[in-house]
């Protein structure tokens, strides 16, 4: 299903000039930097924006881990991601937890829902697999509906803990506060708590990338019966790879039900799970930082591309339903001009700079 | 039981329509090896074709040519300036699917964009009447559709099989390159496969309209059952397409009446279908073998 | 190898953010117009027991003017304007004609002498829930606007309440008609813009009770609070009455292919009566799924009423019920009607097209926003509170297109609901007639909700 990676292995000497390691570090340092200061300097609306960038970020960074690394073809992620916002949510109401124990519970709960998914997986293969997980990502908004009497159905189910207000004690939708230590106001506070939560799971990420478990699970991908003739426990890893992936986006879920305070199931379904394809796909599939890259694609045409649209185009066009074909077609020329998303196109631009063979990539890169 | 029926006949009927449209899902993988997402809006804009065209003035039957007319030249525009550009599925599978992904958001808002967002009347094709067999009233429409079914898949089956074209198209499928050395015009196999699909569609659409109303999002859920329909039958199979779609319309109009635990879930009892199918036949109940040299 | 980069690059970070973190940005000031300068919360009159909500109490940076400059007021709507339900936000067009047609025609004269003109700004949340906070925090904080006016979607409003109540801004007109809006007591910016549901379900079994007093109603309702809303009303009304609810279906649009099949196993429980409580265009193909053979009085919610959606019925709209509360261009009766004509006279130099004038849809968000300028007319003082408070203490009071007999009375302690008169209509020969005269259920609508799910 994928061409053989086209880099060598990371053990040539890479180009060690101080414009090199530049040209490689810079960018990433660069985007860390941004990430930290950007939220101190912008407005409240603006943090707001970027803070929900990061679920999809993680939720794309759980999908690059099955479908680019281990070729496993996912369009349901949507799908558990609400699972995991459920999972929070319920938690939060019925046992009050902190919401950050509540998102990495919640977390657990996806493996689990993964790891269940993955078993039937391991037989089913390919596109077939991808189609299943669709149907899945439109199964579970009508779960959610058959189990109304503790989800809430389609109205959703508001997260709320017991706050004062108006003189009673009563359930009201969650807030974020900043505690006082750190200075920072409420909104900036949810986002450094998001950042670092999904710092966290990148980082871990891209060490099991980096390390011999993610050679094994490109191996899977590559050549699977290869794969398991050189020693690989194909199963164990394939099903292993679900879970974890499925967790990510657990933790996606749960950063989303915290958010927003409540969660509807209309929110989980196929258009979800295809934003988080797309993000992994804009960014460069298997690679750290596509994800994150492709999540913030997404985001910036939703955000802010979206609502700048000029109302009165050519006259009386108002701009805002043709949105998805915008998108549509900003799609369709993206994968035509970098098929290897964000990351593959700068990779490409950078063998081009540095004029000689392909320098050593973070971690092998199919030829997408 | 005259309840369990009708049931049955609405399942079909439903099932109808999803069967043409896994027909059309079909067709470009055989073709093409990709699965089409925007078969279904790329259906629901050939039906807006044949709506526009009853507008006019011409019935139904002759404004369905028209529309089928529309929707090939709509399928061979978009294999000739979205798809091919792309290259290879084989080589870059995720690529293709964001493309047709994009030209499912694309259809859906163009159609919004022209069209509006007002549900537009189409006629059943077959009229309103009904038979009454054994006291279970059976609309002319459901049986109609059946048979427009059979007949698609039959001359799909028989131009595969039969047919020079169909020659060409499974060589292509088998392997493109050899196939272009051989002298078969590729491109022009490929654009015949993606023109058959619109055509297709043009013909589900016209069934699937009439049963609520033709606007925008007339193909949103059915396209998910046409996926089921041809993974439960297998990717590369007719037959398999048909017996999906009525499998899964029947599983998702009838079992829900009776097993009060997927009340809620229609999709649920077509799933754990796929499911159990899949495990057993991973290609899908008639999809063939993949045998790969490893 | 690579580890030395790693430590050097976080050194670098930490200094730059220890840096930066130094300079923080200019946060909004905190609301400086506090509760000192809302002195005309109470009323302007001495009447501090008649006021609904006081500001200076019950809000933390309560900002009574925002929205407002000069003689512009903003106002702000969040609308499916793209993705699947986009056909609701027709009603958003509805509000946006009446805003350009009343700044033609003048602008808005205030209860306070002034003449304003109206600002709309409009956000796209795709009927989903989950952007709607997004894009009111925007038109909150971004545009600053004074007041929502004519939201759609009843989980996309419950998704917003606790927010902009906390924000003491007002949600006027709120474009659903669901039993939860009637808690006005703990969110008192919020003031619907539609009867309720149930009220609209127990002026139909009033009618029934003349004709049909032994129903048997079958019911399809949408699964979520529509429905349930219309389950609730009838559930309540029929207690007492010798009618039964024989069957009831649930169906979900967006899993379900048609309606089809429930119908069809609603037609085998021996109703006599069909209530069809979905919306869009699944009623009208529950019309038509009707077996030949099964002839039940039916009755359609007022949200099914429209040219369109009876013109997907395929014929067979004839002879269904439904409720009326306003006006209806398209009926010969009232087109000769002052307040009609008006209506197509302004809507049409604004540039609403023909079709959307008589669709049918339009007319809501029409009438969302006359309801808006009346309270702004009756407003002593142009701010948050005072408007709000205005809705809250209308009487006999009537706006854009409502029937002539229809009048508008609420309290906010007591009486939440706007719109409590309704008449009961029949079609025939494409066109609605009224069964019944206006019949006011005002002051009971809370009453006649079902219990809350």
């Amino acid at each position: 299903m994928s061409a053989p990676s086209n880099a060598a292995p990371s053990n040539t000497a890479p180009s060690n000039t101080v414009a090199a390691r530049a040209l490689r570090w810079g960018p990433l340092a660069v985007f860390l930097i941004l990430l930290i200061v950007l939220p101190l300097q912008l407005d409240k609306v603006w943090v707001n924006k970027i803070t929900l960038w990061i679920p999809l970020a993680v939720a794309a960074l759980g999908l690059n881990l099955l479908t680019g690394y281990n070729g496993q073809i996912s369009i349901g992620h949507g799908a558990l991601c609400g699972f995991g916002a459920y999972a929070t949510a319920l938690m939060i109401n019925e046992w009050e937890l902190p919401f950050l124990v509540a998102i990495l519970l919640g977390s657990v709960f996806c493996f689990a829902v993964g790891v269940a998914i993955g078993l039937p997986a391991l037989r089913i293969k390919g596109l077939y697999l991808a189609l299943v997980t669709l149907s899945f990502a439109t199964l579970f908004p009508q779960l959610i509906e058959q189990f109304s009497s503790f989800t809430g159905g389609t109205t959703g189910l508001a997260v709320t803990s017991p706050q004062e207000f108006r003189g009673a004690i009563r359930d009201r939708e969650i807030k974020f506060q900043a505690p006082e230590w750190s200075g920072l106001a409420d909104d900036q506070w949810r986002y450094f708590l998001f950042l670092a939560l999904a710092a966290g799971c990148f980082v871990i990420v891209a060490n099991v990338a980096r390390s011999r478990v993610g050679r094994s699970l490109v191996a899977i991908r590559d050549n699977e019966v290869a794969a398991e003739v050189s020693g690989v426990n194909v199963a164990t890893a394939k099903v292993f790879t679900f879970g974890i992936s499925a967790a990510l986006a657990g933790i996606s879920g749960g950063m989303i039900a915290v958010y927003n305070a409540r969660v509807t199931s209309g929110s989980f379904g196929l258009a979800l799970s295809l934003a988080i394809l797309v993000a992994v796909v804009l960014g460069g599939s298997a690679t750290t930082m596509g994800p994150a890259l492709g999540a913030i694609s997404v985001s910036v045409f939703e955000t802010v591309i979206k609502p700048e649209l000029p109302k009165d185009f050519l006259g009386s066009i108002d701009l805002q339903p043709a949105t998805p074909l915008i998108l549509g077609v900003l799609l369709i020329i993206s994968v035509l001009v970098a098929p290897g998303g964000t990351v593959g196109s700068w990779h490409h631009l950078l063998e081009r700079l540095s004029h000689r063979s392909p320098s050593p990539t973070e971690a092998p890169n199919p030829s997408e | 039981m005259s309840e369990f029926f009708q049931f049955m006949f609405i399942g079909l009927g439903n099932g109808a329509v999803y069967a043409m449209i896994g027909l059309g899902l079909v067709i470009i993988y055989r073709a093409t090896g990709i699965i089409n997402f925007a078969q279904g809006e790329m259906a629901m804009f050939a039906t807006f074709f044949v709506w526009t065209l009853t507008e006019v003035g011409l019935p139904l039957p002759v404004a369905l040519l028209g529309g089928m007319l529309g929707g090939a030249i709509v399928g061979t525009l978009v294999h000739q300036f979205v798809v091919r550009p792309v290259g290879n599925p084989h080589e870059k599978p995720l690529a293709v699917v964001i493309v047709t992904i994009g030209l499912f958001l694309g259809f859906n808002a163009l159609a919004q964009l022209i069209w509006g967002t007002e549900g537009k009347v189409v006629k059943p094709l077959f009229g309103n009447g009904e038979f009454n067999i054994a006291g279970v009233p059976i609309d002319h429409q459901k049986v109609g559709a059946l048979a427009v079914l059979a007949l698609e898949a039959a001359l799909f089956y028989l131009l595969f099989k039969k047919t020079k074209i169909g020659l060409a198209m499974r060589a292509v499928a088998s392997n493109s390159e050899s196939s272009g050395l051989c002298g078969v015009p590729v491109n022009r196999i490929l654009m015949i496969g993606w023109a058959l699909a619109g055509a297709i569609g043009a013909v589900a659409g016209t069934f699937m309209a009439p049963i609520s109303a033709l606007d925008a999002n007339l193909m949103q859920g059915p396209l998910i059952f046409a996926f089921a329909a041809i993974t439960l039958g297998g990717f590369d199979s007719f037959v398999g397409a048909v017996v999906g779609g009525l499998a899964i319309g029947v599983l998702t109009d009838v079992v829900p009446k009776y097993v009060t635990f997927v009340d809620k879930m229609p999709l649920a009892p077509a799933f754990v279908a796929i499911l159990i199918v899949l495990l057993v036949r991973p290609e899908g109940l008639f999809g063939t073998k993949k045998v790969a040299r490893v | 190898m690579q580890r030395p980069h790693v430590a050097r690059l976080a050194a670098i970070l930490a200094a730059a953010a220890l840096v930066v973190s130094a300079c923080g940005r200019d946060e909004e000031p905190a609301a400086d117009n506090d509760a000192t300068e809302t002195t005309v919360a109470d009323g302007g009159g001495g009447e501090t027991a008649a006021v609904f909500i006081n500001p200076d109490t019950e809000c933390e940076n309560y900002e009574p003017t925002k929205g407002i400059t000069g003689d512009t007021i903003k106002i702000g709507n969040v609308r499916p304007a793209s993705g699947p339900f986009a056909i609701f936000g027709k009603v958003a067009t509805g509000l946006e004609t009446f805003v350009k047609a009343t700044n033609d025609a003048g602008g808005v004269k205030a209860g306070d002498g002034k003449t304003y003109q109206l600002e709309l700004v409009s956000e796209d949340d795709a009927y989903d829930p989950a952007q709607t906070p997004s894009k009111v925090q925007k038109l909150l904080d971004q545009d600053g606007i004074f007041a929502m006016v004519g939201q759609i979607g009843t989980s996309n409003n419950l998704a917003v309440r606790q927010t902009m109540n906390d924000a003491c801004v007002p949600s006027v007109g709120l474009a659903t008609g669901s039993t939860q809006w009637g808690n006005a007591n703990e969110y008192p910016w919020f003031i619907g813009g539609l009867p309720s549901y149930a009220t609209e379900a127990a002026a139909f079994i009033e009618y029934l009770k003349t004709e049909q007093p032994a129903a048997k109603i079958a019911l399809i309702y949408q699964d979520d609070d529509l429905g349930k809303s219309y389950k609730g009303g009838i559930e309540k009304a029929i207690e007492g009455t010798e009618m039964t609810l024989v069957g009831e279906q649930p169906y979900n649009p967006l899993a379900e292919t048609s309606p089809e099949s429930k119908v069809v196993q609603l037609a085998g429980s021996g109703a006599d009566v069909f209530f069809v409580g979905i919306s869009g265009a699944p009623c009208p193909a529950a019309l038509r799924a009707k077996p030949g053979d099964w002839n039940p009085l039916t009755y359609i919610t007022i949200t099914c009423t429209s040219k369109t959606a009876m013109a997907l019925a395929q014929g067979k709209d004839e002879g269904v019920y439904s409720t009326q509360v306003l006006l209806d261009p398209t009926n010969p009766e009232d087109a000769a009607n002052p307040k009609v004509t008006d209506f197509r006279t302004r809507a049409a130099a604004a540039g609403m097209s023909a079709d959307d004038i008589d669709g049918g849809i339009t007319t809501a968000g029409w009438n969302f926003g006359a309801l808006f300028v009346r309270a702004l007319e009756l407003s002593p003082t142009v701010d948050r509170a005072t408007v709000m408070n205005t809705l809250w203490k209308m009487q006999d009071e009537t706006f854009g297109l409502l029937r002539d007999e229809v009048k508008v009375n609420s309290d906010g302690a007591t009486d939440p609901w706007l719109i409590e008169d309704l008449r009961v209509i029949k079609r025939g020969g494409g066109q609605w007639a009224a069964v019944t005269e206006m019949t006011s259920y005002e002051g009971t609508s809370n009453d006649l909700a079902g219990p809350e799910e």
